[in-house]
């Protein structure tokens, strides 16, 4: 069966079975690898992706769900890295590993449009994905810094 | 068009966006390399297109400098240190260092520039010299030891790599730049002594003509080095770049999804595995019944697997299994989860549980175990104490959980293997590779790939293993065999189990004058001795340390650490029992118990807890629901060699519900004589704190009918960024020796600290990790 939908501004119609979790869909069909899987039961956050802009993730929406939708993964945040927050991850040298930060960096891309200056209680209660190599103490500082990045750019994001 | 010449085309586009000018035109690869596609953000070894200065140095003639690294970034920050100590002796334009990895087939044939033989120097404690590295064991496809192989010491393990590699990391950067020189001054007709360099500018004094490192390179390539025994290596008083915060290479393509992990492998006709391996270590496929699966979308066939032969994993014994061939991973995940599979599982294994296991290591604690230490005569010092006091301590298994689950894609064709997966010991995969499959150790091909965490993996587990058994059935398709999760688990080494009964015996000052050690895990275990092996780090004239073991056949291996972590958890902890049951601060208990040690690094053992006190303003009144605790950590106290030495006051509260904060961390770090990338190494030690801080609050596996029962992030869970403390303050001091490591047993400290800080709140003194299990609520 033909699912439509849009991933990072391409439309595509993907013949999958329907129950197909859609990061496999975005990492094996699609050829996007930016996407991780990592614990495959929604805990962890490494699939995060957007779908019609909301943070989900990936590993454990069937694909069904986001039929006619509009996804973006990291891929689609900016092709040379100059999203905001992408920006804030290079200048705090936040990844060590680095296996969990696209899903983080579409997290905090998902904070930051609910929450334009998150204060750090914000950031405790919303950002809830794993890192192993625990690089929390620069992902703060980079959500703030990514905050004002964001300000001074007239607040779009 | 021929396939030949499509795969040509997409490696010609491909490697050139992310090499530069590394691929210019007349190198034409072998058919094998040509069916490689490079994507970007890949990293493997891949032969330069024009002539190298040296196995680590190539030039191009855009000026780009490609670093050959031979350890795996795993977020340790290797891809950009190892790259910097090259770099600086190169005295090249860092912004175009471009680091790739090392060719593990190459390190294999040939042998090491006979340059790299010998450190320069006098040994850990000469600031002028290239440490003291562990040459030991020179096998290629050792654990420990530096090979002569070409790259020395190929594989990423024991925070090592700054420690064994700086020195002839340093050499091989030199040797190329005075080559470079060389080919400059022949090229002008000038003596070389005339020729200096700075930012991959050379120029000619007496006329201040100039040229670059690329317009000479190819020169270089011919031209030997005349006297390389020669060649010295700056000290840390000339260093440029080492020693300065340089933001990690890696980092622009982690934060577009661009890095190449081993998952992220897709080759042209790649198939997927997955699999299901027996629970239980050391069962096997008793019988599978694919024909209810095979209609199953995508699914092509199954594989069953052997237990992976230990000979081949450092003696561990997993289990057997089944894999199932899908077009897609997540097809070939769904139906070998329907295929219905019966086990063969050993009885005695099968009967293994938590309780069971402990009850022996804690039962082993009363039998003669081996000796390490045994000074002074504790016997009678324990019968003329004043007061005795006696801890036992236990902790839980632990694996590394990386954040990538195992994975590992296998090409096998009549006369070559070809392996892609980011790995810390690609000799060893590559003899297994030959072992499996029968093909020569020469034709098999490792790409190493970026690893999504390593945390002490090395090896350890058989993903390679299988998807080389699973590839050689299947030669010709390349196989991309990928864990569950869940599977990951299973095939995973553990951190043993560990017990450990502490005993001292004080005076009427409640000073220590005999202490007694006994400690207990499976006998596998690596680090057994770690931390109290050659010397007590605490004064107590009379000391015996003995370590006891049984046999438990869950697979044990390295983890972050290795042995230290625990060590330094029952030590550290017994220390503030000791201080409490003396009246005394426990600051200041250790700070005089160090000092009446003979120690070589006392004095910075010292200096790093009074300078943590200090930082953390020790004493000071706290709200009620506070607490302070001090600890110290240590690699390498005993012998004078290199060392990593800190101490940290980790400030705690409680709320009367239980719940546990790290409210602040204050690090006192010994830099040795210098630091490569000071940056690297806070954010080492940031990420210990929480992943330590995880250890002792929440993580455990337990072991029920043989099997291991936490097999994903739900039930085995990970610190979120609620728990990071909110302030980390970090101070470096001077030491008079090269430091030992930063990747391993740093913030070892909080475990002790935590479970102190509980004491000191709630009056409640826990001495089994994870404190999870425990009620931390007071009144």
């Amino acid at each position: 069966m033909a699912i439509d939908l849009t991933v990072n501004g391409v439309r595509h119609s993907v013949d999958v079975s329907p129950d197909t979790p859609l990061l496999w869909v975005v990492r094996d069909t699609l050829k996007l690898t930016g996407t991780k899987f990592s614990c495959g039961i929604a805990q962890c956050g490494a699939c995060t992706l957007h779908v019609d802009g909301r943070p989900v993730r990936s590993c454990s929406l069937p694909v069904s769900a986001a039929a006619g939708k509009t996804v973006t993964t990291i891929e689609g945040l900016s092709t040379d890295g100059s999203h905001p927050v992408q920006a804030a991850w290079v200048e705090l040298d936040v990844p060590q590993c680095g296996y969990c930060q696209s899903g983080m960096i579409m997290s905090v891309v998902a904070l930051l449009k609910r929450h334009p200056k998150p204060t750090d209680a914000d950031i405790d209660a919303e950002v809830t994905n794993a890192c192993r190599c625990s690089t929390y103490h620069r992902i703060r500082q980079a959500i703030h810094l990514a905050a004002a990045k964001v300000t001074a750019a007239g607040g779009k994001i | 068009m021929s396939d030949l010449d499509i795969s040509r085309r997409d490696f010609l586009s491909t490697a050139a966006t992310t090499t530069g000018a590394l691929v210019v035109g007349f190198w034409v690869p072998s058919r094998a390399e040509a069916q490689i596609i490079h994507p970007e953000g890949a990293a493997w070894a891949v032969e330069p297109g024009m002539d190298e200065v040296n196995a680590w140095v190539v030039v191009s003639p855009d000026e780009t400098v490609t670093v050959r690294i031979a350890q795996t970034e795993l977020g340790q920050g290797v891809w950009t240190s190892n790259a910097m100590i090259v770099a600086d002796e190169l005295q090249c334009d860092w912004s175009k260092v471009r680091p790739q990895y090392a060719s593990a087939n190459r390190d294999g044939r040939e042998m090491a520039p006979a340059w790299t033989l010998k450190a320069p120097g006098n040994g850990a404690q000469d600031p002028n010299g290239g440490g003291e590295p562990e040459f030991g064991d020179r096998n290629r496809r050792g654990v420990t030891g530096i090979p002569d192989t070409l790259y020395r010491r190929m594989r990423t393990n024991a925070a090592a790599s700054v420690k064994d590699g700086r020195y002839y990391l340093q050499l091989a950067g030199a040797e190329a730049r005075e080559r470079l020189l060389l080919a400059a001054a022949k090229t002008w007709g000038v003596p070389v002594e005339q020729v200096t360099s700075k930012n991959s500018v050379i120029t000619h004094g007496p006329t201040g003509r100039t040229t670059t490192y690329g317009k000479v390179a190819s020169l270089a390539a011919h031209t030997p080095h005349p006297n390389p025994e020669n060649i010295r290596i700056k000290p840390p008083s000339e260093w440029t770049l080492m020693g300065t915060e340089q933001k990690n290479l890696d980092v622009p393509i982690k934060v577009t999804g661009k890095a190449v992990y081993g998952i992220d492998i897709n080759l042209p006709g790649m198939k997927w595995a997955a699999i299901k391996s027996c629970p239980v270590y050391g069962g096997t496929v008793k019988s599978y019944d694919f024909e209810r699966i095979r209609k199953e979308p995508g699914v092509i066939s199954a594989v069953a697997f052997p237990i992976p032969n230990p000979a081949l994993i450092r003696g561990r014994t997993f289990g057997g299994g089944v894999a199932v061939i899908a077009d897609s991973w997540y097809q070939a995940k769904t139906a070998v989860e329907k295929m219905p599979i019966a086990w063969d599982m050993p009885p005695k294994n099968a009967a293994r549980n938590t309780a069971n296991i402990r009850a022996e290591l804690l039962t082993s604690l009363d039998q003669p175990g081996k000796v390490g230490v045994n000074t002074g005569d504790c016997d009678a010092a324990f019968s003329r104490a004043a007061k005795i006091v006696e801890a036992t301590y236990t902790v839980p298994y632990l694996p590394r959980a990386r954040m990538e689950p195992g994975n590992a894609t296998v090409l096998v064709g009549d006369s070559r293997v070809d392996v892609w997966l980011g790995d810390q010991s690609p000799q060893e995969t590559r003899y297994s590779a030959s072992q499996i499959t029968g093909i020569p150790e020469s034709n098999v091909y490792i790409h190493l790939c970026h690893l999504g965490g390593g945390y002490g993996r090395n090896g350890n587990g058989p993903q390679a293993e299988q998807a080389i058994y699973i590839a050689n059935q299947n030669r010709g398709t390349p196989i991309h065999l990928l864990w569950t999760r869940e599977e990951d688990f299973i095939n995973t080494t553990y951190r043993s189990i560990g017990v450990a009964r502490l005993k001292a015996a004080l005076d009427a000052d409640g000073w220590p004058v005999a202490m007694e050690v006994r400690t207990a895990t499976d006998a596998e275990a690596p680090g057994t001795t770690a931390a109290f092996d050659v010397a007590a780090r605490y004064f107590a004239p009379n000391y015996r340390f003995s370590y006891h073991s049984a046999r438990i056949h869950v697979p044990v291996g390295t983890r972050r650490g290795v042995g230290a972590p625990a060590q330094h958890f029952y030590r550290e902890s017994f220390m503030d029992e000791l201080a409490h049951a003396a009246g005394k601060d426990p600051y200041l208990y250790r700070r005089e118990l160090v000092a009446r040690t003979n120690l070589p690094y006392k004095a910075d053992i010292i200096k790093a807890l009074d300078m943590a006190a200090e930082m953390s303003g020790w004493g000071k009144p706290l709200p009620k629901g506070w607490a302070r605790a001090i600890g110290f950590e240590e690699r390498g106290a005993e012998t004078g060699s290199h060392a990593t030495l800190s101490a940290m006051v980790h400030t705690v509260s409680i709320s009367k519900d239980g719940k546990v904060r790290l409210e602040r961390v204050d690090v006192a770090h010994d830099e040795g004589f210098g630091l490569v990338n000071p940056l690297s190494v806070k954010k080492q030690i940031e990420g210990q704190i929480v992943w330590f801080y995880n250890d002792v609050m929440y993580q455990e596996c337990n072991v029920e009918d043989g099997h291991v029962v936490e097999n994903n992030f739900d039930r085995f869970p990970l610190s979120r960024i609620h728990e990071d403390p909110p302030e980390i303050n970090i101070r470096f001091f001077k030491s008079g020796h090269w430091l030992d490591g930063m990747g391993h047993d740093r913030a070892t400290s909080i475990q002790s600290a935590i479970c102190d800080a509980v004491f000191q709140i709630t009056g409640k003194r826990y001495r089994d990790l994870p404190l999870r299990n425990h009620d931390l609520t007071w009144a």
